[in-house]
């Protein structure tokens, strides 16, 4: 016999054994694919990631209500599609405020000029920052426009004689903006928060396991300077991780940017403070290392979801909205999103940074107060 | 620079002192009192209350009820970490940093730097005879050296009070003595030195001794008064002479309500 039975299965019973007593492991292994599956599905479900809103300024007087019947006919069959009628000195306004994906904007002389054979031009203005918005809101416009031409009698694929001639416009970004553009500072929050949250949570189990926590608690440092140790520790890794990450992307992925690289760093910093804390909070949870991986799928991976990483926070369900604003990374993504795609500055990313600030106090009180556990 | 003119003063002691976890009293009444410039010994099995007592004082613990003061201070009070040091049962030491680094650690924690930290590496290395380990990396090291090293890094700031938690547990009986040896000119030096062990050779070295059991002081006093006071011949009989005493003072007691045992 190659391999005795017995003992193969005294093996295989201690390891049944030894997760039977860890039930918190036991739990995640069952619920952590269901809650994320769940998460999965309403978000991919009702968020409509298909959702487009075209904001349309019709000309004024008749024209209005050509057009509005013409628009209706022509996006008929779009499903998803959601318009709405705004006046022309709304149109920034609207699109900035995210109530719009895109704008069409018909000139006042829209009906005089088409009647009369002159080609008048309809502005399509696009949000650059959201690419497969843009792109989509494009395609159904060249689209709707087709059949309005066709309807009036153009001939196909000349444009010079077509009726009515598009251009496009951005607010921000611009054509060569692609999904790749509108990703790529998500990711340098997620990983500041999640390896920094990781880390520091490993890191301070094991001093607390190790007994060290114990005897740096006799010394003469303060549970401050504890904290403050941790962070500035982390923080070096993290600004480094930041400007690798950061450099790789502009340099070697190429991806185009238009804001202040010096805000990105302000918003990782807090990002970066709130993380170092809520692990070292979190690692009071924890017993081994295996623990603290449990809070990879309760902590990171909802807020990866949820945080405007894949789908905007305006589209998700209600309930889990509020999830969403609850998590950093959120307000992290607004930050970077706005600062990098739409060159926002200091001015327009304040509350997303009172929000970290805000969110790393609480994490600093948070760990000083579980740090008084430690000692008496 | 240590104060030798309180000589006689009482830096660390304790009131009545009671810890009780869950639904044991780990310590039961304890009152001390360590002079300065002595090495003052606990002795008694595991779970007596040895660790708990040094915890305590060191402000770990927080006592139930009673008092432990450190210096002139009530524990648990940060005020006197820079005059105390402290040396675990179990090596506390980071297994992925060095030697060297470790100690530089611990002693930058208290107060040192640059020339000062250095010398003083260096020094509490010869005297744990680990010199030539600077550079190698905690985790490697055998539990004696890591035991070693613990105890440099509870002398590297030159304390004022010393609290050692079964400092020679694994350390071979040469170096043992040279430990011994530096405890006694730490003394000289006024240093005070509360120092829990196992090894009753070793609690003749010291000044006086407190007998536990079961977190209660069963005796207190010189090794010459406590041998002369049980009649017995080796630390080992006398500590079960008191231990006999303690227990029949117990069944005596045994009338008491079950709220006080």
């Amino acid at each position: 016999m190659f391999a005795s039975i017995r003992r193969t299965l005294a093996l295989a019973i201690r390891i049944v054994r030894q997760f039977v007593r860890d039930k918190r492991t036991l739990a995640l292994l069952f619920l952590a694919p269901l809650l994320i599956m769940t998460l999965l599905n309403f978000v991919l479900g009702s968020s409509g990631s298909n959702s487009l809103t075209l904001a349309v300024v019709p000309p004024p007087g008749l024209g209005h209500d050509v057009i509005q019947q013409a628009i209706s006919k022509g996006l008929a069959k779009a499903k998803g599609v959601q318009v709405i009628y705004i006046d022309a000195d709304q149109v920034d306004a609207k699109l900035k405020a995210g109530d719009a994906n895109a704008a069409l904007i018909f000139p006042p002389d829209f009906v005089s000029a088409t009647s009369v054979g002159a080609q008048p031009s309809v502005t399509l203005r696009l949000d650059g920052s959201n690419p497969p918005a843009a792109e989509q809101a494009k395609t159904l416009v060249t689209f709707a426009l087709a059949s309005l031409n066709r309807s009036a009698g153009a001939q196909p694929g000349d444009p010079s004689a077509a009726p009515v001639a598009l251009h496009t416009s951005y607010l921000y970004g611009g054509p060569q903006y692609t999904q790749t553009d509108a990703l790529a500072p998500l990711f340098i929050g997620l990983f500041a928060f999640f390896f920094v949250f990781l880390l520091a949570s490993v890191a301070f189990l094991r001093e607390r396991s190790q007994g060290t926590l114990e005897r740096i608690l006799v010394s003469p440092l303060s549970r401050t300077e504890l904290t403050l140790g941790y962070v500035l520790g982390f923080m070096l890794f993290a600004t480094l991780q930041s400007l690798v990450i950061l450099g790789f992307v502009i340099y070697v992925l190429r991806v185009h940017y238009a804001g202040n690289l010096w805000l990105l760093f302000l918003v990782t910093l807090a990002l970066t403070i709130g993380g170092v804390n809520m692990g070292i909070f979190a690692s009071a949870f924890a017993r081994n290392e295996l623990q603290v991986i449990q809070f990879i799928p309760l902590l990171i991976v909802p807020q990866a979801l949820l945080g405007g990483l894949f789908f905007p926070v305006n589209t998700l369900p209600v309930v889990l909205k509020q999830f969403a604003y609850i998590m950093p990374l959120t307000w992290a993504n607004f930050a970077l999103r706005d600062v990098m795609l739409k060159g926002l500055g200091f001015s327009d990313i304040w509350p997303d940074l009172a929000f970290l600030v805000g969110f790393a106090i609480l994490m600093v009180v948070i760990s000083a107060i579980s740090l008084r556990q430690e000692r008496a | 620079m240590v104060d030798s003119s309180a000589a006689g003063a009482a830096l660390v002691t304790t009131r009545h002192l009671v810890k009780v976890f869950g639904k044991t009293r780990a310590l039961d009444d304890v009152s001390i009192e360590v002079n300065a410039g002595e090495t003052f010994g606990l002795i008694g099995p595991n779970g007596s209350g040895k660790t708990t007592l040094i915890r305590t004082l060191l402000g770990i613990a927080a006592p139930t009820s009673g008092e432990a003061l450190l210096l002139g201070q009530r524990m648990p009070n940060r005020a006197v970490s820079r005059q105390v040091g402290y040396m675990s049962q179990a090596s506390v030491l980071y297994s992925d940093l060095s030697v060297q680094e470790n100690l530089a650690f611990f002693g930058a924690l208290y107060g040192l730097r640059g020339k000062g930290l250095a010398q003083r590496i260096g020094e509490t290395l010869e005297l744990v005879d680990l010199a030539d380990r600077r550079g190698v990396a905690v985790g490697v090291l055998s539990g004696g050296m890591r035991q070693r090293i613990s105890l440099a890094a509870a002398l590297i700031h030159q304390p004022r009070v010393l609290f050692l938690d079964e400092p020679t547990v694994g350390i071979d009986p040469e170096l043992r003595l040279e430990f011994w040896d530096y405890f006694a000119r730490l003394n000289q030096q006024g240093v005070t030195i509360m120092v829990s062990t196992h090894t009753l050779e070793e609690a003749t070295r010291c000044h006086r001794l407190a007998l536990l059991r079961f977190g209660k002081l069963i005796a207190l006093d010189t090794p010459a008064a406590l041998l002369a006071a049980s009649g017995q011949q080796d630390f080992d009989h006398a500590f079960l002479y008191y231990a006999r005493r303690d227990a029949s003072a117990d069944a005596a007691g045994a009338a008491r309500p079950l709220a006080q045992q």
